[in-house]
């Protein structure tokens, strides 16, 4: 059922032809400048976040949903964390305890977040899209009120390793990429929990009627989904050195445009995690290349926008006619 | 369709009656709230909101939704800023222009849902990244300054109507901009009450497959729906640099919330087929009257998106609880469903 439909772009090995061609593409229009380690770890540094966020956005995607908070949840998150980690901090609280209890209380908000989007998801029922951008308004809303507007920084000098240290070479917010990409695969591709995932999105009154707890397991997912978000609050507050309102709130859009390349179905039902990977260093590729190119910044998101639609158009091409009304008769149901 | 009918109307007098509540909630604690003068800044600042409100209603009633109008609004007022900055303040070629490029936008943006067949959210997210792309790398960013807006063009968007003292002694009226909303609701109710066009968007957004079957043509009007989305943004994009008498690029960032948060609160069905002006108006005097009626109260502007969101989520919530109840009356299968879908 769910391999049933594999149009062009849901299938990895493409995927990673196109990352393979951008590549050498990048490559060989700047020579000596973009392969080279500088240019490699610096888009290992800055890819973990918006992946992270990416996923964010996929597994909710595949039951049919959209996302729209999590980049301001990340920010939320961060802020509230950052806050109390400064505080700490100039209270002279060891750094060890501050910013455990920092990054604790960063998870502990999102997941907030994630109930809140939860309950009115998936106990109330309202549309996803709309719950999302009510609290996408309201996060930012809270996230403004605690900073008016300002960056909060002066974390202890141990909390940027999370977004710029290394292990062996290999950056640490990679190693957390990695990770939950790991546990993402397995969470969707080995549990009974992501099997009723893609049965919510492919058809969710069937899902129903065999006996799902669609309620709790959307409940669930709204959660993990906020927790991903909290996870790139963390890398990006110590990356970036501080926590700000608008920080991450231009990944919200690239992350429904890196799902949707990567393979995953807009109206629910398909989703690979490796696709999705795919497609976010391809996008990361394409952006670094674009500008070490020189290509100025506004017609990068021309370009950006272009894969979009022009990836849409070619999955398309590889779906029949009446799969796509078949579709779009039970994505109607749920919205 | 009777039922729905019956249900709609009930849906529009408990938003109205939210909007009298706060209305009444403002007055009390700032009486200047109901001052004619306040009541006509309210309708200038917000004929913006409401012109592109009408547009965004007619997509949502067939089931899409657009959240490229903020970079196409933004994009209609640079084309408008600089036409007349480097050719003509002449008012009907600066409406020409304004509403063809409007136009044209959405007509792409049709072309894109109707021929791919992909869900709208995600094409309008890439046309927005294109046009936000495209309107800035042409146009460098940079701001069209009042000083190079021509004096015809910036001497009809100070017009008024009437004669209103203001509080502090000045004297306005009713603001030509206003007439423009007025047009765009009266258009609007007509496409949707009397037209083939406006019995086809229900249609589609009811059940397109339904409505593919019943012989109406889907893609054409999908198509003419975002184009005539796209002539009200153009309209809209002139409107505001009428009121304003500059361009600043980055003033529409975020406003398609905005505007979908107006059309959501109106009443109209996310999923498409349910929705009326009159409840949209609604939804937008709703979103008006907040925003002026907390900067009235003097509660502070950080605590104003906070409130806009939490009104967002639960508006949205009692209408799905309104609608759960009235399917509970229906019999016991029909309960299970329903309650297991939401």
């Amino acid at each position: 059922m769910i391999k049933a439909r594999a149009p062009i772009f849901r299938n990895e090995f493409l995927l990673l032809g196109l990352f393979v061609f951008v590549f050498a593409l990048m490559s060989i229009l700047s020579p000596g400048q973009f392969l080279k380690p500088f240019t490699i770890q610096s888009m290992a540094f800055q890819l973990p976040e918006f992946g992270i966020l990416t996923l964010a956005q996929m597994v909710i995607i595949i039951t049919g949903g959209i996302n729209l908070s999590i980049s301001y949840t990340a920010a939320l998150s961060s802020i509230v964390g950052s806050v109390l980690i400064v505080s700490l901090n100039a209270a002279h609280v060891s750094p060890v305890l501050s910013i455990s209890l920092g990054i604790l209380v960063m998870l502990g908000i999102a997941t907030l977040g994630g109930l809140f989007n939860g309950t009115f998801v998936a106990l109330v029922g309202v549309s996803p899209i709309l719950v999302t951008l009510g609290t996408m308004t309201l996060f930012d809303g809270l996230s403004l009120l605690l900073t008016r507007g300002a960056a909060i920084s002066g974390y202890p000098f141990a909390y940027l390793w999370f977004g710029n240290g290394t292990i062996f070479h290999v950056p640490v917010p990679m190693l957390i990429f990695v990770l939950v990409l790991i546990v993402t695969y397995y969470v969707i591709n080995r549990t009974s929990f992501g099997m009723k995932l893609f049965m919510i999105g492919a058809n969710p009154t069937a899902t129903v009627f065999s006996g799902v707890n669609v309620k709790r397991v959307l409940f669930g997912l709204y959660i993990y989904s906020a927790l991903l978000s909290g996870l790139a609050g963390v890398i990006m507050s110590s990356r970036y050195n501080s926590a700000k309102e608008s920080y991450g709130s231009s990944y919200l859009l690239q992350s429904v445009v890196a799902a949707v390349l990567g393979g995953t179905d807009i109206v629910g039902g398909a989703g690979s995690v490796f696709g999705v990977v795919l497609a976010v260093m391809i996008l990361q590729v394409v952006s670094t290349g674009l500008d070490i190119l020189g290509f100025n910044r506004f017609l990068t998101n021309v370009i950006m926008g272009l894969i979009l639609i022009g990836a849409l158009s070619l999955n398309v091409l590889g779906t029949s006619r009446a799969q796509r009304l078949a579709k779009s008769r039970t994505s109607a149901v749920v919205g | 369709m009777m039922r729905r009918t019956g249900l709609l109307r009930s849906k529009e007098l408990v938003i109205f009656l939210v909007l009298v509540a706060i209305c009444g909630i403002v007055t009390i604690v700032n009486p200047v709230f109901i001052h004619p003068s306040n009541i006509m800044d309210i309708f200038l600042m917000n004929t913006v909101l409401a012109i592109m409100a009408f547009g965004m209603l007619v997509v949502i009633l067939t089931g899409g939704i657009d959240v490229s109008v903020g970079a196409m609004v933004a994009t209609v007022t640079m084309v408008v800023g600089n036409f007349m900055a480097h050719v003509t303040g002449n008012l009907f070629a600066v409406f020409l222009v304004g509403i063809g490029t409007g136009a044209i936008l959405g007509f792409l943006n049709g072309l894109l849902i109707a021929k791919l067949r992909i869900h709208a959210i995600v094409v309008t997210l890439g046309t927005m990244s294109i046009i936000y792309g495209a309107m800035f790398y042409i146009t460098g960013g940079e701001w069209v300054t009042q000083e190079r807006i021509p004096q015809n063009f910036q001497q009809f968007g100070r017009t008024v109507f009437g004669h209103i003292p203001t509080v502090n002694g000045g004297a306005t009226g009713l603001p030509i901009q206003f007439l423009f909303v007025l047009l765009a609701v009266a258009v609007t109710w007509a496409l949707l009450r009397f037209t083939m066009f406006g019995r086809s968007v229900f249609a589609i957004g009811g059940s397109r497959i339904s409505a593919e079957r019943a012989g109406f043509r889907i893609d054409r009007t999908v198509i003419l729906v975002y184009l005539f989305e796209g002539i009200l943004v153009g309209t809209a994009g002139v409107v505001h640099t009428s009121i304003v008498r500059q361009v600043d690029p980055n003033a529409f960032n975020g406003f398609e919330l905005q505007v979908i948060a107006a059309v959501v609160l109106g009443g109209a069905s996310i999923l498409g087929g349910s929705g009326s002006v009159l409840g949209t108006v609604l939804g937008v005097a709703l979103i008006a009257v907040l925003n002026n009626g907390l900067i009235l109260m003097r509660v502070s502007s950080y605590w104003q998106q906070i409130i806009i969101g939490l009104v967002i989520i639960l508006a949205v919530s009692m209408d799905i609880i309104q609608k759960r109840r009235t399917e509970q009356r229906q019999t016991r299968v029909d309960v299970e469903t329903a309650e297991g879908i939401q």
